[in-house]
Parts: C-alpha cells; sequence; structure tokens
C-alpha cells in the first residue's frame, strides 16, 4: 500500500518521529511536499527543508522555513525559498550562528522596547494621581514625540545588529546552545515578568525622587522649581537610565554601541540646550523656556542626576549578578569558559602552525589546495568533501580520497585568497 | 571546464568585505564575575556615603520654621463667608519663636496644600506671548488659550489673562522680630529668565480681576509685568498639590530665642476647596532649602551597596561557583541527572 495513505499516513508518521534520521528514496517532488506537510501539520513542530532543485520548489513551499541552495541546477529552488545559500555546508553557520544570534537579538530588541516605554510611561503615570486626576501630561509634548525617534532609538539598534553571546566558532563547538531557541528561553513570560518589574520599580524611583526632591527652595537663592524644571529632570533622567541599562544588558559592546549610547545622551542635551534656549510661536505655551538652564544652576540636577540612574539600574544589575551566578544560562557558562580565548578574528592570521601535528598539518595543507568552484556546489551530496560529512558529525575521521587530492594537487596554482565567508 | 574564469566570476560577485557588514567588529565582551560585581557595589558605597552625609550636615545646619495659619485666623464660623467679605478685617497676628541661630537672608516662603496648580485646565490657562508682548491682541487666540478668565463682561481683554494670573496669592506678611520690625526685601524672587524674557517690560495690567468674580490679588497698574515678581513667582505652576513660593528676604540675621511677630493679611481663599496656608521661614546653604531627602537617599543606597557587598562576599563563598564549570551546562546536567 502506499504509505501516505490516510489510513497510513499517521503509522508512517508516528514511526518517523522516533528515529534519528528517515531517508526516502525517489521521491517525486509531490511526495517530498507531501512528506513534508504531514510532519509539520502531524507533529506541529517547526520544519525546515532545503534543496536545491526545481524539484524541490514544492517542498521548500510545504515547510515553515525553505531554503534554496543555489548553483548547478539553476536559481528555481532559491526564487522559491525564504533563504538561499550557496553550498550546503552554510546550513550550518545558517542555524547555529546565525539564526541563533537572530533569535537572541530579536528578543533582546523586543524585550528592551516594551522596557523603555513602559518605564517613561509609568513614570507619567505616577504624576496623574496628584494632578486630581485631570490628565495634566508630566512631559512636554516635544519630548514624548521624540524619544522614541532621537533619544532611545540607535542605540537599540547597534545592539540589534551586533549583539553576540558567544562567537560564530563557538556557537558550532557547542550546537546544544541552539536549544535556547527552541525552548524559548528568552522569551518567556517570567522574563517579561521581570523586565515589567524593573519598568516598574524605576518609574517609582524616576517620579518620587525627582518630585519630592524639588519641594523645597534650590540654591542659596531659594527660588522655587515648577512643575516643567521637575519633569525635564525627569525625563533626563529617564533618558540617561534607559541608555545605560542598554549598555548592561548587551553581551558584546562595539564601539558603534558606545557611539550610540553617549550620542543618544549628548542629542538629548543639545536637544534641550536648543529647545529651551528659543522662544516659538509654534509652542502653545513657552512652558519649557530656560528649563535647563535654571536646573544646571542648581546643586540639585547634579546630585539628581548622578543619584537617580543608580539607583534606577541598582535593582537590574542585583538580578543580573544574582542570576549569572545562582542560574547561569548556558550561553553565559559557555562564556566564561572561553572568557581568555584570544579574539577569534586574531586566530585566522596567525603565521606559525608549528603546534600542528603532521596528520594535521597534512590535512590542513589538502585543504588549502585550489578547490573546485561552483561545479560541485548545485549537488549537496556529492562534493568530495561531504562524504565525510555526517562521519565528521560522529566524530570519526575519515581522509580524502586520493584521487580527489591528487586531481586538486594538479590543478594550476592560483593566488590563494583567504577565505571568509561560510569558514569559521 | 575553466578554473580562471569561473574563479573570476566567483570573485565578481563575492560581496564586498567590510569588518561592518561582516559582523567582525572589534568588541569588548562584558562579564559579570564576582570582582567586577563586588567592586561596582564597592565603588558606589564609597562615592555615595560622602556625598549623603555631606548633603546631610548641609541640610542639618538648615533652620526652617513652619507656621500654619489658615485655621486659627479665621474664627467665624462661616469661614468662607468671612473671606469673601471684603470690608472684614483680616489681620492676624503670629507669634513664632525661634529654636537656633538663623544667618540672613532668611527665605519667607507662603506654602500652600491642597491647591493642584498642575490641573490640566489651569496649567493651559495662559497666553505667553501676551505676556512679554505688548501688541499681542489677538482676540480669538486669547480667548481661546484663557477662558473663562479671557475678557471682561464687556468683551475687552485682559491683561494678563487666565486661571493663573487671575488666581493670584494675596496674602501679605509684616514681620517684626522682638517688636522691631524688619523689611521683607521682594526683590529678586523670581528667576532671572522668567523676568527677562517671559515677562515683558512694556506690558501692563489692563482689567485685571474685573472678569466678573475675583479669584486673588490685585496688580499695580503702573508696573510693567516684568517687575511684578509675585505674579512670576505664582505663574511658574508648581508640580505638586503642596507647594511653597518665594515670598521675599529678611536681609537680616536672627537670634536664638527671639520671637517674630508676624502679623498675615489673611486675604486668601484657601477655604471653599479644603486648602491650607503656612508661612515658612528657612535659612539656605549651597544645597538650597531643608531638603533632607537626598542626604537620606545617598546615604542609604550608599550603605546597601556595601552591605551588598559583603553579602556577595559570603554569597560566593557559600555558594561557590567555578567560572566556567561545564557541570553548569545544561546538556551535561540532564545527563548527570539521567545517569541517576
Amino acid at each position: 500500500m502506499y504509505a501516505l495513505d490516510p489510513a497510513l499516513r499517521v503509522n508512517l508518521l508516528g514511526l518517523s518521529l522516533i528515529c534519528h534520521s528517515v531517508v526516502c528514496c525517489r521521491v517525486s517532488p509531490l511526495q517530498k511536499a507531501q512528506v513534508t506537510s504531514l510532519v509539520r501539520k502531524g507533529a506541529r513542530k517547526i520544519t525546515l527543508s532545503i534543496g536545491d532543485g526545481a524539484n524541490d520548489v514544492s517542498m521548500i513551499q510545504a515547510a515553515h522555513v525553505g531554503i534554496g541552495i543555489s548553483g548547478q541546477e539553476g536559481m528555481q529552488a532559491v526564487m522559491a525559498s525564504d533563504f538561499a545559500i550557496a553550498q550546503f555546508r552554510y546550513l550550518t553557520d545558517l542555524l547555529l550562528v546565525h539564526g541563533r544570534w537572530s533569535y537572541l537579538r530579536l528578543c533582546k530588541v523586543i524585550t528592551y522596547f516594551f522596557y523603555k516605554n513602559l518605564t517613561f510611561t509609568l513614570t507619567q503615570f505616577w504624576f496623574t494621581f496628584q494632578t486630581g486626576f485631570s490628565g495634566q501630561r508630566f512631559y512636554d509634548d516635544w519630548f514624548q514625540s521624540l524619544y522614541n525617534v532621537i533619544f532611545t532609538a540607535l542605540p537599540v539598534i547597534m545592539v540589534g545588529l551586533f549583539d553576540k553571546d558567544v562567537s560564530a566558532s563557538l556557537s558550532k563547538k557547542y550546537p546544544q546552545l541552539y536549544q535556547e531557541g527552541i525552548r524559548n528561553t528568552f522569551f518567556k513570560w517570567k522574563v517579561i515578568a521581570v523586565w515589567g518589574f524593573f519598568a516598574f520599580y524605576q518609574s517609582i524611583v524616576f517620579y518620587y525622587f525627582t518630585a519630592a526632591a524639588s519641594q523645597h527652595g534650590h540654591g542659596s537663592s531659594g527660588k522655587i522649581l515648577g512643575q516643567w524644571d521637575v519633569s525635564t529632570m525627569a525625563f533626563t533622567c529617564v533618558v540617561v537610565t534607559v541608555n545605560l541599562r542598554l549598555l548592561m544588558s548587551c553581551n558584546s559592546i562595539t564601539r558603534w554601541h558606545y557611539f550610540s549610547v553617549a550620542g543618544s545622551i549628548a542629542a538629548w542635551f543639545l536637544f534641550i540646550f536648543i529647545y529651551s534656549a528659543i522662544m516659538t510661536s509654534f509652542d502653545r505655551q513657552e512652558n519649557v523656556y530656560f528649563v535647563i538652564y535654571v536646573l544646571m544652576s542648581t546643586f540639585f540636577f547634579y546630585l539628581t542626576l548622578i543619584l537617580v540612574p543608580v539607583i534606577a539600574l541598582f535593582g537590574d544589575f542585583l538580578y543580573l549578578s544574582l542570576q549569572r551566578w545562582l542560574f547561569p544560562y548556558d550561553y553565559q557558562v559557555v562564556q566564561e569558559m572561553h572568557k581568555d580565548d584570544p579574539h577569534e578574528y586574531s586566530m585566522i592570521r596567525l603565521p606559525e602552525r608549528s603546534h600542528l601535528s603532521p596528520e594535521e598539518a597534512r590535512s590542513y595543507a589538502i585543504s588549502m589546495l585550489p578547490r573546485e568552484n561552483s561545479k560541485h556546489t548545485g549537488f549537496a551530496f556529492d562534493s568530495p568533501g561531504y562524504e565525510s560529512f555526517f562521519a565528521s558529525q560522529q566524530g570519526v575521521c575519515v581522509p580524502h580520497k586520493p584521487w580527489d587530492v591528487a586531481r586538486r594537487a594538479s590543478m594550476k596554482q592560483q593566488r590563494q585568497q583567504p577565505q571568509r565567508t561560510g569558514r569559521s | 571546464m575553466s578554473v580562471s574564469g569561473s574563479e573570476s566570476a566567483a570573485s565578481a560577485n563575492k560581496p564586498k568585505y567590510s569588518k561592518f557588514t561582516q559582523q567582525e567588529l572589534p568588541a569588548c565582551k562584558p562579564l559579570l564575575t564576582p570582582g567586577i560585581v563586588i567592586g561596582a557595589f564597592s565603588l558606589i558605597g564609597i562615592i555615595f556615603v560622602p556625598i549623603g552625609l555631606a548633603s546631610l550636615s548641609a541640610s542639618q545646619e538648615i533652620v526652617e520654621l513652619i507656621d500654619r495659619y489658615d485655621e486659627e485666623c479665621v474664627t467665624a464660623s462661616d469661614k468662607i463667608g468671612f473671606i469673601q467679605d471684603s470690608k472684614a478685617n483680616k489681620a492676624c497676628t503670629r507669634k513664632i519663636t525661634v529654636p537656633k541661630p538663623m544667618k540672613g537672608p532668611i527665605h519667607v516662603y507662603y506654602q500652600l496644600e491642597n491647591f493642584y496648580q498642575n490641573h490640566r485646565r489651569y496649567v493651559q490657562s495662559r497666553s505667553d506671548q501676551q505676556l512679554r508682548d505688548k501688541d499681542y491682541k489677538d482676540p480669538k487666540a486669547v480667548a481661546k488659550a484663557c477662558d473663562p478668565e479671557a475678557t471682561t463682561g464687556d468683551g475687552s481683554l485682559i491683561v494678563p489673562c487666565g486661571l493663573i494670573a487671575w488666581s493670584l496669592f494675596n496674602d501679605t506678611y509684616a514681620f517684626s522680630v522682638n517688636k522691631k520690625s524688619v523689611t521683607v526685601n521682594k526683590k529678586d524672587i523670581a528667576w532671572a529668565s522668567d523676568k527677562n524674557s517671559k515677562f515683558g517690560s512694556n506690558v501692563f495690567p489692563v482689567n485685571f480681576q474685573k472678569g466678573g468674580l475675583i479669584g486673588g490679588g490685585n496688580l499695580n497698574d503702573k508696573l510693567p509685568l516684568s517687575e511684578q515678581e509675585d505674579l512670576i513667582v505664582w505663574m511658574r505652576t508648581a508640580a505638586l498639590p503642596t507647594f511653597r513660593k518665594l515670598y521675599g528676604r529678611i536681609e537680616t540675621d536672627i537670634m536664638a530665642s527671639d520671637e517674630i511677630t508676624v502679623v498675615i493679611q489673611n486675604n486668601y481663599n484657601t477655604y471653599s476647596f479644603g486648602g491650607t496656608k503656612a508661612v515658612v521661614l528657612s535659612t539656605a546653604s549651597w544645597i538650597g532649602g531643608k531638603n533632607n531627602f537626598i542626604g537620606v537617599a545617598y546615604v542609604a543606597v550608599g550603605g546597601i551597596c556595601l552591605l551588598l557587598a559583603m553579602g556577595f562576599v559570603v554569597l560566593y563563598v557559600v555558594k561557590p561557583r567555578a567560572l566556567g564549570d561545564p557541570a553548569y551546562l545544561s546538556w551535561n546536567k540532564e545527563a548527570a541527572e539521567y545517569s541517576h
């Protein structure tokens, strides 16, 4: 009987799910798609399919994630796919390195975005209790509009682009780190609740510390600060704290992070210096006129600017320290295990190879021989290196085929280009 | 198969390499090791405690006397009727004894409670352009900004318009120390930016308090707005419903055990809405008025950080974990459990 028959399909699925791997051979394109749909709908798992030819198109489209290999068999698979790669072996990098980093970055960006807006808004919220519930806004209109556009936008983009928990080579060395994505470790309700709690705590700190501390005269002149002074002070603290909090949650900090965080805080000060120095007829009321200069002439401003961000970040710092010590995530343990490794990109340039054993040196020399270009990339399992792919995954070392080594050694010598893409 | 041809085709397709696009930027990878945690908490503690102590000591030297007078200054049973009666004698005498010597200048504030200067409709009821520009007479814009205190009954504009100006505080205080009267310097009580730019030196009050209801004090028609410092101070709306505003300064020193007599003209009506009034005398230092809050907060945070630093030392000793111990990897832990 036909195994994909409705009567037998369930048994086939059940059997397949028990196995480590299942090989279906001599299948037509439609059957490929049917098998993929069977697993997708029956097992309710996320499926990925990879293929290089026109016969793989329906399978690629049937799975959740479809990957096409561009090459010898043409571009039909690529055009139907979600991701396109050039060689089959790049799949490791796609999943274990870039896919994992992408998950991490996405979780960080989303949770941080909610946190910063929650903090900003809750600080205003506490004010409503003391305005007779009349709905008076705490912040000036322009502060609110530009908060997400200028003062806190760029750093989180930098984190979303560049954050790495462990390096690419370590991601491949510890493929179990991929489980973090499968278990949804970084986007559980618990994680979001923690961010929410700290947003709540920080908003209380921002509002009460700035409002309570402004009740009395300031400076030796004893003059009193008004509502817009207090709100500008609170807003300054919010912007500074929220940007510094981002630095605390980064795993790798490049110079772009420093630029964007410092730049955002500097942009805020530049904005408020200019905005409060001009009187425009566009501003309905000139509430914020000269506010920052008045504030900066009091000791209150500097004392509060040092105190409030530290108190606000204190809770987060305490939580992060305890979490890392008592309940470390896997990637944190890996980071600690390899914290003294030299920077990964400096390893490529090491000139001496004296630490390699003779076999390793020979193997390295063979791999440095000129390779065929493009000719074998489309046939995923046909290229010479790939017979040993599964073997090497199991730790068995399979030597290169002698006819292949001889053929490559007899090829015309080309100038060696340092290979970067796809190689760790 | 031409190797060289496909080589150059491949290198033509290869994207331009840059550290930015290939994500190979040099990066610092901070780890929260025990040393860093303890160091950070200790550093904050060491910096904050002295700052807090300095602020506290400055604040403790400040002498602040608060005297609430609204309840005791009106003996009539109908307080609201009394306060609204323009012919009643509203003078009230209060005596304050000075516990510690007060060095001049001594700042005099009036403190109001339960007065919501931060109410939405109150805050927006002003026209800043009218306040600084005497030629600004757009009636529709003024009406929109200042309603219901924009025009008098017959439609002429009120300067300064709006509820904030209309509700100007008008209690006055006359001080005498040991029966000798002292003058209160009412100059320079408003911020310079307000006086110089926000309130025009050629704008004079027009039709003030002639809108029907009287909400507060009156203004001298002969003085331009930039010299009406009480109005300027009042119009810098306060953030919270309990606030104080600067009334003036007494430039002389006052000794301990001196008796200050305040003659208050109790004009302002806070009785209709359950507000309270008080007069405050306070010295000032570099930190401003008596504000224990900042000093206490600094000392508290510094102290907690030092305690936490010690707590973390204990934690790292009691629950040690070798940095980078592979046994903590979840798959090794599961394998360990499985093998049991």
